[in-house]
């Protein structure tokens, strides 16, 4: 049976080697059925909102509630 | 994957260096990697007093508009956009590499995590042997972006594209990162490897995954 992962969204500057993998069958040749979870558009806050120490970043939010394993930061 | 992070001034910006920045808006993305990026870039290039940054999108494409606004001197920007801001006449007054990292819940298994590394080392090594195929991913992330539509694979840089086998965290850069981040405040506390990194989780996956390094 397959292994199952849900990684939070990469996109190709940071994780261009993800895309391919996934793109490519290589995690399906590895027995890992790798799925992908985006933040939805409403929840999404801009760096815009914060500050050098009170940041508002949107990475590890899937994470923290459950919806995702794993992150890139 | 090696994040690539350059940090851009418009066309018709006075600034060559990033010493020419200094007391001058640089917008940032704060909170992410870039950001962290460009203030690394700047504290390369002047007392710590000199570097003045401003909150910016966390899109690189409004960082990028905003720069062609003239709404800041210079913003830390990556691919596809720095192929763009490239393309539109802007220049890179310095750039700089850093590391994606994983950040894993304690659930993650050995076994999984392994299977991971062993498709991304694949993916990595198809990837270096053919840079120019894979460049139309930075592309397809901004649909709706003409400025990014009009790319064509050749107009990258291959040397921003750098790619490597993944690896155990070395505890040296772990701790430099920390005691940098902690001083400019942007985290508390004194770093502790043994609660940061899960050493046998990570160690036992990346043996796992040797085999197919070997290969």
């Amino acid at each position: 049976m397959a292994m199952t992962m849900t990684i939070e969204r990469v996109m190709a500057f940071m994780g261009l080697d993800v895309l391919v993998a996934k793109d490519e069958g290589l995690f399906t040749a590895e027995g890992l059925d790798l799925r992908l979870a985006a933040l939805p558009p409403d929840e999404f806050q801009s760096a815009a909102e914060g500050t050098p120490t009170k940041p508002t970043t949107n990475q590890g939010k899937l994470q923290a509630r459950g919806e995702a394993q794993m992150f890139q930061a | 994957m090696i994040v690539c992070g350059a940090l851009v001034v418009p066309p018709t910006s006075p600034v060559y260096t990033p010493h020419e920045l200094a007391h001058k808006r640089v917008a940032l993305d704060y909170g992410n990697g870039t950001a962290y990026a460009g203030l690394q870039m700047l504290e390369g290039a002047m007392p710590r007093e000199a570097v003045t940054t401003c909150a910016a999108a966390t899109s690189p494409a409004e960082r990028f508009a905003g720069l062609m606004r003239g709404d800041f001197e210079a913003t830390v920007l990556q691919e596809p956009w720095i192929t763009v801001a490239e393309q539109a006449g802007c220049r890179l007054v310095s750039t700089t590499f850093f590391h994606g990292t994983w950040v894993a819940t304690p659930d993650v298994s050995v076994e999984a995590y392994a299977a991971l590394l062993r498709a991304i080392t694949r993916a990595v090594r198809l990837i270096n042997a053919d840079k120019r195929r894979y460049v139309s991913y930075f592309i397809r992330d901004w649909p709706g972006h003409p400025e990014v539509a009009e790319l064509r694979p050749h107009d990258f840089n291959l040397g921003r594209i750098q790619l490597k086998d993944p690896g155990p965290i070395p505890e040296d850069e772990a701790r430099w990162a920390w005691d940098w981040m902690a001083s400019w405040g942007l985290i508390a506390g004194t770093f502790d490897v043994t609660t940061q990194i899960n050493r046998t989780v990570e160690r036992e996956a990346h043996e796992l995954a040797a085999a197919v390094r070997a290969g």
